[in-house]
C-alpha cells in the first residue's frame, strides 16, 4: 500500500492543474479574510464572529475546488486513459481506489487546514493591530466552526472523489459537484417539504448538512446538531465512494 | 508461458471474442494477427484483466494476472502509447508507473536511455509524437524487467529507423527468453520478427503455428521459368495438367506442378533456362486467404474503380 501511496501522490503532484486549483483554493479565502482584517479590522463592532464567518465562509468555496481535484483525479484517469497501466500496474482496483481517496483526501484537508491556521492567525494579528477585538474565547462555536471548516473540506473531497468514481467524466463530476449543492438541493429540499409538509427536511440535504459543519451562529433551527449533521454527510460522501468503487470494480476500464 | 483458455468477452449483442483459446511459448516472438475489429486488443485487455471477460482465463507461467503481487515484474504490456497524461513529463509517467511496483528510481533513467529518449525526459508528453510515446510506453514495458512482454501495435508511428529499432528490441528480448506477444498490421515486420503466429478472425482462432508453416498452409505456391525460348514450353505444361501464366514474353509461372517437374520437362525439349525457382506467397497474402471469411469490414472496391 505505501508504494500504491507514493504512486498516487506522484500522479496528483505531477498535474498542473491540481497545482492551480490548490493554489486558488489557499489563495481566495486567506486573501479575502486578511483583506477584510486588513479594511474593517477598524470598524466599530468588529469582532471575532465576524474574522471567524468571513473565513469559514470564504473556506466552502475552497472545499468546493478540493472537490474537483478530488473528482478530477480520478476522472482525468479515465480521460486520458491512464485508468489502464495505472490497473495493469495494480490489479487489485480496489487497492488503487483507496490509495487514491487517501492520498487526495489527506492532501485537501492538509490545504483546509493551512487555510484555517493562517487564517485565523494573521487574520486575528491584522484585525487586532487595526484595533478590534479578536478573542477565541468571545465565541464559543468559532473553534469547532474552523474545525468543521477543515472536515468539509475533506467530505467535499470524498464526494468529488465519489462523483469521478460514478461518472468518469470530469465534466460531469464537476457539473454534479456545483449544480447540486448550490441549486438541485434546494430545490429538491423545497419540493420535499411541499410533498411532506415537513419544513425541515431541507435540512437533511447532504450537503446543506455538510454546510452546518462551519456554521458560527447557535444552531437551533430544529436541523441536526454540528456532529451529526457533519457525520450524515460524511457517510453519503462515504457512501458515494463505495458506489463507485464497486462500479470501477465491476466495468471494463 | 502464456496460456489463454476459452476466453469470451461480449460487448452488449456483440460477442467480441468467441471462446478463444491459444498458448505462448518463451524464446520467440509470437505475432497476434486478425484484421479490423477481429478482438485483439479486446483480447489482450482481458489478459490482462482490463476488461473483464464473461468466461475464460489468462495464465502467466500458471498464474492469474489478478494474482501477480508485482506485475509490472512479471508482465509488461503496452496497450496503446496514448494512455498518458499530456501534462505531465516522461520522467513523472515512468515515475508513478515505477513507485506503483516499488521499482528503483534509478532503473527509470537506464530505461529511458534504452529507448533513446532522455534529453527529452523533462518535457510534457502532449509534445511528444506517436512515435516518441511508442518509445516511452516501451519504457514502461522495460521497466519491471519483465519475463513476458504484450505488446499492441508497437510500430504504430514509428519512422522506418524506429520500426527497425522495435524489432530488433523484440527479437532480442526473445532471444533472452522471455515470452513476447506482439500484434501488429505490419505483416511484413511480423514476417521479420515472428517466429510463432496466432492469428483470429471475428473473436475466433483461426490458427495457431509458426509463420513457416502458416505461410507453408495458406500462401500461394508456384514455379517461375525464364528463358528465352519460354513459349515451347507452355504446350507440354498445360498437358501436363498445369496452370501456365506469362508474366512476361520469357517469363512463365507455372502452378500445379513442382520444380524437378518442370526442369525435367524443359531437359527434354533441351531448352536453354535462365531461371527455375519455387515461388511463394507472402505472409500478407496467407494472411488475407486465411481471414477472407473472418473480415468485420470489408471495402467496396474503390481501389479497382
Amino acid at each position: 500500500m505505501i508504494n500504491l501511496l507514493r504512486s498516487e501522490w506522484i500522479k496528483l503532484r505531477t498535474v498542473t492543474m491540481n497545482w492551480v486549483l490548490a493554489i486558488i483554493a489557499v489563495a481566495f479565502p486567506l486573501m479575502v479574510t486578511l483583506l477584510t482584517a486588513y479594511f474593517s479590522g477598524d470598524a466599530a463592532g468588529f469582532n471575532t464572529r465576524d474574522l471567524t464567518s468571513v473565513l469559514t465562509g470564504t473556506i466552502v468555496v475552497a472545499a468546493l475546488l478540493c472537490g474537483v481535484i478530488a473528482a478530477a483525479s480520478i476522472t482525468s484517469e479515465f480521460g486520458f486513459g491512464t485508468i489502464r497501466p495505472t490497473f495493469a500496474a495494480t490489479p487489485k482496483r480496489v487497492q488503487v481506489i483507496i490509495a487514491k481517496g487517501v492520498v487526495v483526501v489527506v492532501a485537501t484537508t492538509l490545504l483546509a487546514t493551512i487555510v484555517v491556521l493562517i487564517g485565523w492567525l494573521a487574520g486575528s494579528n491584522i484585525a487586532s493591530s487595526r484595533g478590534a477585538t479578536i478573542d477565541l474565547a468571545d465565541v464559543p462555536t468559532a473553534v469547532p466552526a474552523m474545525a468543521g471548516a477543515v472536515v468539509l473540506t475533506a467530505f467535499m473531497s470524498l464526494a468529488g472523489y465519489g462523483f469521478g468514481l460514478i461518472t468518469r467524466s470530469t465534466p460531469v463530476a464537476v457539473s454534479i459537484l456545483i449544480v447540486w449543492p448550490l441549486i438541485a438541493e434546494g430545490l429538491v429540499g423545497a419540493l420535499l417539504s411541499v410533498v411532506t409538509g415537513n419544513d425541515k427536511i431541507g435540512l437533511w440535504m447532504p450537503f446543506q448538512a455538510g454546510i452546518r459543519l462551519v456554521l458560527i451562529e447557535s444552531i437551533g433551527d430544529g436541523g441536526p446538531s454540528r456532529i451529526v449533521a457533519g457525520g450524515y454527510f460524511g457517510a453519503v460522501a462515504l457512501g458515494l465512494v463505495a458506489l463507485g468503487s464497486w462500479a470501477v470494480n465491476r466495468r471494463d476500464a | 508461458m502464456i496460456s489463454v483458455g476459452n476466453l469470451t468477452k461480449r460487448f452488449g449483442p456483440k460477442l467480441a471474442v468467441d471462446h478463444l483459446g491459444f498458448e505462448v511459448r518463451p524464446g520467440v516472438v509470437t505475432g497476434f494477427l486478425g484484421p479490423n475489429g477481429s478482438g485483439k486488443s479486446t483480447t489482450m485487455r482481458c489478459m490482462l484483466g482490463l476488461d473483464r471477460p464473461e468466461a475464460g482465463v489468462t495464465l502467466f507461467d500458471g498464474t492469474p494476472y489478478h494474482d501477480l503481487k508485482r506485475p509490472l515484474h512479471e508482465v509488461g504490456a503496452l496497450l496503446d502509447a496514448g494512455y498518458v497524461h499530456p501534462g505531465r513529463s516522461a520522467r513523472n509517467h515512468l515515475r508513478w508507473l515505477a513507485a506503483s511496483n516499488g521499482i528503483a528510481r534509478t532503473r527509470i533513467d537506464e530505461v529511458l536511455e534504452m529507448v533513446g529518449l532522455t534529453s527529452v525526459a523533462g518535457s510534457r508528453l502532449r509534445s511528444y509524437s506517436l512515435g516518441m510515446r511508442q518509445r516511452l510506453g516501451l519504457a514502461g514495458v522495460l521497466l519491471g524487467d519483465p519475463h513476458t512482454i504484450i505488446l499492441d501495435e508497437p510500430a504504430n508511428g514509428l519512422d522506418p529507423e524506429g520500426i527497425r529499432w522495435i524489432r530488433d528490441v523484440l527479437t532480442h528480448l526473445a532471444r533472452q527468453g522471455r515470452t513476447v506477444l506482439v500484434s501488429s498490421h505490419q505483416l511484413s515486420e511480423m514476417a521479420l520478427m515472428g517466429e510463432d503466429l496466432v492469428v483470429i478472425g471475428q473473436g475466433r482462432l483461426i490458427e495457431q503455428s509458426t509463420v513457416i508453416s502458416f505461410v507453408d498452409r495458406y500462401a500461394d505456391h508456384w514455379v517461375r521459368v525464364q528463358s528465352p525460348t519460354a513459349e515451347t514450353l507452355v504446350g507440354p505444361l498445360t498437358s501436363a495438367g498445369a496452370e501456365v501464366t506469362k508474366v512476361a514474353a520469357d517469363t512463365l509461372d507455372i502452378r500445379g506442378l513442382d520444380c524437378v517437374a518442370v526442369g525435367e520437362m524443359a531437359a527434354q525439349k533441351q531448352m536453354v533456362l535462365h531461371e527455375l525457382s519455387s515461388q511463394t506467397g507472402s505472409l500478407e497474402d496467407a494472411f488475407l486467404k486465411a481471414t477472407a471469411g473472418a473480415q468485420e469490414y470489408t471495402s467496396t472496391g474503390l481501389a479497382a474503380q
